[in-house]
């Protein structure tokens, strides 16, 4: 059964096979004497106008169409003919047109649009005229191919004849010995085969026959268009798809008088000029929802990248026609090739896409004239991701939205002078620069902070670090220029102005500090020092009044020596002579006054919450916008954490940034948030977000520490700086817990989940306490306790003399001169070697206590340090009950010696330093309680240790002046 | 809830006279310090009622050795009373509470609260300081005078009530001005508890 089957579809085969063997040797005869008759003349002339030359071009390629249809055709005979040869009887597989059938097609649709350029541009009446008469004599000749032939038959219409219908016949040749073996060979799975070959056949041959249709229809259009509107417009390629002449629409646009629809570009005629239109960046409504709308109800909207219009009908099924025409027209321009056959894939729902990428050069007048925009668009827009290139070499690379710059982008903006360029990385809003930016200027400076309007506005900090005039701004901005409260160092001078700025100039109260470790403070006005100030010189006097920038005093002033003395009155400073002055010196206090020698600068000047308020706007800024994940990066900065990573993100930042670049997810921040609410799990969630240089409370903690450490490192570290700095950073941990739980507040509100209850000042001040002060001091802390030690310098010094006589003693006779009571004194921890008397072991009583109170100064919260003194009070008490032999509860008579015992052995050098930065940074509720009589039990030795030193002190200087 | 009030309470007097016995004494039968801890016997606390508050008294002990007697204002700073213990059988350590209290007039916090104690009552048979001395030096002062025997146990607790009785109430005292007075840790946490 099978095998008749096969026997059968061999026996059709073999009969479509013959027929084709024979219609392919007449044809391959004929195509021979085409070429040789009719087409090797043509190629023969030598034209000399440039219209001839691009005639002959087309003519060229037309024959090279020829030649690979030619070829294919012989090859696939002789083939056919040798298997013939071989056996009588042919299979399916042997049918070339069949599984070959892609190829032919593509070889002869290429033939025919060749051939419709060719008639396009009139090219056969170029040609005939050229050769006229060759072709008056070879007349005869072309008449063997055409059998309505007659004499007067122009030799154009007849070369335009010979050259295409030959073909066509022959497609439709094979569409027939397709269609007769696909009935002959009856129910066959291969059935399906043959007939879609067959049909595919037939689809070239309504494509040939459109094709040629355009053809002429776009013929007719050059020839009817005026002289100049062809020159403009004509291209062999281009075709005429709806003309308003066959199909009335009429445009809005100006004394507008034809319409033109080709297959790339829609032209609006007016007179004698033209308006075309790409079609690849023409978007069609035509639902007539704009507003805007004429009054004529049959329209459509056609938006352009500079021009949007309406095409208007009389009639809805003329405004179908259009519209159809024109969204197929949109879509095979995009695709970059047209259908087959033409309109054929026009199927429901196979309109353009919205969403385009393409490149445009602006030509109305505007900031993007000329400029170069390439890449996503969207109804007319430049929408998403591109690049904008202005003639003059400015571009900017980034995102886009609604026509404008929006989102992140890098700008560049060549100077003019130089070979050099401003690069801003920034956020932008609606064309203009918002957000957090960074601008490397040509002339080397850079700039990090924000922006407002393309200007600098609130929190940034710019430095030059060229050899010239090397300075560094940290603070506010306004409008460009420098503006409130802001730190400026010169580092040719080596010093730092702290205070207040107006229009880039130091203007109000301001504090300098330098190199050397004087400071002063005074009020400025546009640079310069008005009035009297007061200025703190490193050997602890103190001078109130005026002087110059080089420290020079002029005028009425009064000069406090450190020793107590003062010295009133008027002082001038002449060239060569030297510092002059006539007053009274009171020599009368010879106690020197703590309160003026660590006088404290800038309390009352620069109110805590008046600092840094840029950083904090731009956080409440990103609350208030409900916490965008896109508007994240704009408000608390980017995500980098060197500038390598710097460096590297300028070069991926070019090219589309992956989903893993993008700083920290804000929703997952937010759902974290929810989780952590509980003390414990909050601090670590805390302690994990501090670190993180991509959640926005990590970097609000990082632009504090760069604010923190403007100010106060370096040669900022200057005693009279102390409560400045130390009110900074409890003010720093109050605005990240408030800060904090508006984030909070929002992720709940966002979560539909209830709200916690907001809590009071004095609770939530407590939290920033136990809670952020903690998590944040580490960041702070080598500024603040170089601070601190700086503060106490001379206290400190005073007691490290203390215990290095101290030191001397052995530990029983420590013990004794402490008036430790005997029945406390751990003798039993006193193991001797060989010879070694007992009372001069050093360093081996309460050793462990002594060891954990030396643990205080490798930490840095003021809760691990308190405990530390705990530990070193049980180490204390455990060793004692060990010696009595029971549990001894100390009295404050017997622990406070004990305990100086401990502080003289563990030798801590900037204890005075310690205890004030723990006692001003400690939980406030500590206070009264055991942590605080722990710290003053601490505090008292000491105090102790300094005192004793000082009598110490009076007392050899007693004994020097009475020996 | 009855409100919390925090009270520092600062010891003086001479070595020996009983200081810490007495406050040892005072928080004997009171075993709070498992919840809040204690430095020894130097630093101990105990809540009472009082009115319709509870008073928790901080109760610093200083060292009374004269050596280190220049320290003892780093104690009594931000105290909200302080307890002048004397022995009735040494005249010396009576003279010693008159140099405090006169400190304490001097230097010490605004409306402090005094208390003088004549500890070691039981031995009466050695008294050196009559209790007439002591009631109208007491007087005089405008402070507590009580006697008390920290080994007997007498009147202690009469002590610190007598304290508690001299703190001006609350409302009147609004963020206390001698800075012992304020909401105490265990309010805040219980209120925490609830939401």
């Amino acid at each position: 059964m099978v095998r008749l089957i096969t026997r059968t579809l061999d026996m059709c085969a073999t009969e479509a096979a013959e027929s084709l063997l024979q219609s392919e040797e007449t044809f391959s005869a004929c195509l021979a004497r085409i070429n040789a008759i009719v087409l090797k003349p043509l190629l023969q002339s030598e034209p000399h106008e440039q219209k001839g030359k691009d005639n002959l071009k087309l003519l060229l390629l037309l024959n090279d169409c020829f030649h690979a249809l030619w070829d294919l055709t012989e090859e696939n005979h002789r083939t056919l003919k040798e298997k013939f040869s071989i056996s009588p009887s042919l299979c399916l597989q042997d049918l070339y047109i069949l599984w070959k059938g892609d190829l032919f097609l593509s070889v002869y649709i290429q033939y025919f649009v060749t051939f419709a350029n060719c008639v396009v541009v009139q090219g056969f009446d170029q040609a005939a005229k050229n050769k006229s008469e060759f072709w008056k004599t070879h007349k005869t000749a072309l008449k063997q191919f055409l059998a309505d032939f007659t004499s007067e038959t122009s030799i154009p219409v007849a070369l335009h004849t010979v050259l295409h219908k030959p073909l066509r016949d022959h497609v439709q040749q094979y569409a027939l010995i397709l269609t007769r073996l696909s009935e002959a060979i009856g129910k066959s799975p291969d059935r399906e085969l043959v007939t879609s070959a067959a049909k595919q056949y037939a689809k070239l041959q309504s494509f040939i026959s459109q094709v040629l249709d355009e053809a002429c229809l776009t013929k007719a259009l050059w020839k009817s268009l005026g002289h100049k509107l062809t020159e403009w417009l004509c291209v062999p390629e281009r075709r005429l798809l709806e003309d308003s002449k066959n199909l009335p629409v009429f445009a809005s646009v100006g004394r507008t008088n034809r319409v033109l629809l080709f297959d790339d570009i829609l032209v609006l005629i007016q007179g004698n000029n033209c308006q075309s239109f790409d079609l690849k960046l023409v978007w069609v409504d035509g639902s007539g929802s704009e507003k805007s709308a004429p009054e004529n109800r049959h329209t459509i909207h056609i938006v352009t990248p500079e021009e949007a219009f309406f095409l208007s009908a009389k009639e809805p099924c003329m405004k179908a026609v259009w519209q159809w025409k024109l969204n197929q027209a949109v879509r095979q321009a995009l695709n970059g090739k047209r259908d087959f056959p033409l309109w054929g894939e026009a199927r429901e729902g196979s309109e353009p896409p919205v969403h385009r990428c393409f490149k445009y050069v602006f030509r109305a007048e505007g900031r993007f004239k000329n400029a170069a925009y390439e890449g996503e668009w969207y109804w007319g827009k430049p929408h998403g991701k591109g690049t904008l290139k202005w003639p003059d070499g400015r571009n900017h690379v980034g995102d886009f939205k609604e026509g404008l710059e929006h989102g992140f982008g890098i700008c560049l903006v060549p100077l003019i002078s130089e070979d050099r360029y401003d690069c801003y990385k920034c956020h932008w809003c609606e064309g203009k620069m918002r957000g957090y930016g960074i601008c490397e200027y040509g002339n080397e400076m850079v700039y990090k902070g924000y922006f407002n309007d393309n200007l600098r506005q609130g929190f940034g900090i710019l430095e030059n670090p060229s050899a010239e005039q090397p300075f560094k701004y940290t603070g506010q901005w306004d409008n460009d220029k420098k503006n409130g409260y802001g730190v400026w160092d010169d580092k040719d001078r080596g010093e730092r102005y702290i205070g207040i700025w107006q229009d880039d100039h130091r203007h109000g109260q301001g504090i300098v500090v330098t190199q050397s470790g004087v400071c002063y403070q005074r009020k400025f006005h546009v640079d310069k020092m008005v009035g009297s100030g007061i200025l703190l010189l490193e050997n602890d006097s103190v001078y109130e009044g005026n002087f110059t920038r080089d420290l020079t005093f002029v005028g009425k002033g009064k000069l406090t020596f450190s020793n107590g003395f003062t010295l009133e009155g008027t002082f001038s400073n002449k060239s060569g002579q030297g510092l002059q002055t006539q007053g009274i010196l009171n020599t009368s206090s010879d106690q020197q006054d703590a309160s003026i020698t660590k006088v404290q600068l800038g309390l009352d000047e620069f109110p805590v919450e008046k600092r840094w308020q840029g950083i904090y706007d731009q956080f409440l800024g990103f609350l208030h916008s409900g916490c965008k994940e896109e508007m994240e990066e704009s408000f608390t900065g980017f995500h980098i954490q060197t500038s390598k990573e710097l460096r590297k993100s300028q070069e991926y930042l070019f090219c589309q940034r992956g989903p893993e670049d993008v700083s920290g997810k804000i929703e997952d921040v937010l759902e974290e948030l929810v989780q952590h609410q509980e003390p414990e799990s909050l601090q670590c969630y805390l302690q994990k977000a501090f670190k993180s240089s991509l959640h926005p409370l990590g970097k609000l903690l990082k632009a504090l520490t760069f604010a923190f450490q403007a100010t106060y490192s370096g040669i900022g570290a200057n005693k009279h700086l102390l409560n400045m700095a130390q009110e900074e950073v409890k003010y720093y941990a109050k605005k990240i817990w408030e800060l904090y739980q508006g984030l909070l507040h929002l992720a709940l509100e966002q979560k539909g989940q209830p709200l916690a209850e907001t809590e009071d000042g004095e609770k939530s001040d407590l939290s920033a306490y136990r809670l952020i002060l903690p998590l944040i001091l580490p960041c702070f802390y080598p500024e603040l306790f170089m601070l601190y030690m700086l503060y106490h310098e001379k206290e400190d010094d005073l007691y490290c003399q203390g215990i290095v006589d101290l030191s001397l003693f052995p530990d029983i006779k420590l013990l004794e001169v402490l008036d430790v009571q005997k029945h406390l004194w751990p003798l039993k921890d006193l193991t001797l070697t060989n010879n070694q008397r007992r009372s001069l072991v050093k360093d081996k009583c309460f050793l462990s206590a002594t060891e954990c109170l030396q643990k205080l100064i490798t930490t840095v919260d003021p809760r691990e340090k308190l405990e530390i003194l705990q530990k070193t009070y049980e180490e204390i008490e455990t060793t004692v009950s060990r010696v009595v032999e029971r549990d001894y509860k100390l009295p404050m008579d017997d622990l406070l010696p004990l305990l100086m015992y401990v502080v003289s052995r563990a030798r801590i050098q900037h204890l005075g330093a310690e205890i004030h930065l723990i006692r001003d940074l400690m939980d406030p509720t500590n206070e009264g309680g055991m942590y605080d009589f722990l710290l003053t039990a601490l505090e008292s030795c000491y105090e102790h240790i300094q005192k004793d030193m000082r009598l110490h002190q009076r007392e050899t200087w007693h004994m020097a002046r009475d020996p | 809830m009855m409100a919390i009030r925090e009270l520092k309470v600062c010891l003086l007097g001479d070595t020996g006279v009983g200081k810490s016995s007495i406050v040892c004494r005072f928080v004997q039968d009171h075993f709070d310090h498992n919840i809040s801890p204690t430095i020894g016997a130097s630093f101990m606390t105990k809540t009472v009622p009082c009115g319709n508050e509870l008073h928790k008294f901080l109760i610093w002990d200083t060292a009374g050795q004269e050596r280190f007697h220049s320290l003892a204002p780093m104690y009594y700073r931000g105290s909200a009373a302080a307890v002048i213990v004397y022995d009735i059988t040494k005249q010396d350590s009576f003279h010693t509470l008159k140099k405090w209290v006169k400190e304490l007039k001097e230097h010490g916090p605004e409306n402090i609260v005094m208390a003088i104690a004549g500890n070691k009552c039981d031995l009466s048979d050695l008294r050196e300081v009559p209790m007439k001395d002591a009631k109208e030096y007491a007087e005089s002062i405008g402070a507590i005078v009580v006697e008390t025997s920290a080994k007997n146990a007498i009147n202690i607790e009469e002590l610190f009530q007598g304290i508690s009785r001299q703190i001006p109430p609350l409302d009147s005292h609004e963020n206390g001005n001698n800075g012992a007075i304020k909401l105490g840790k265990q309010t805040t946490q219980t209120t925490r508890r609830c939401c």
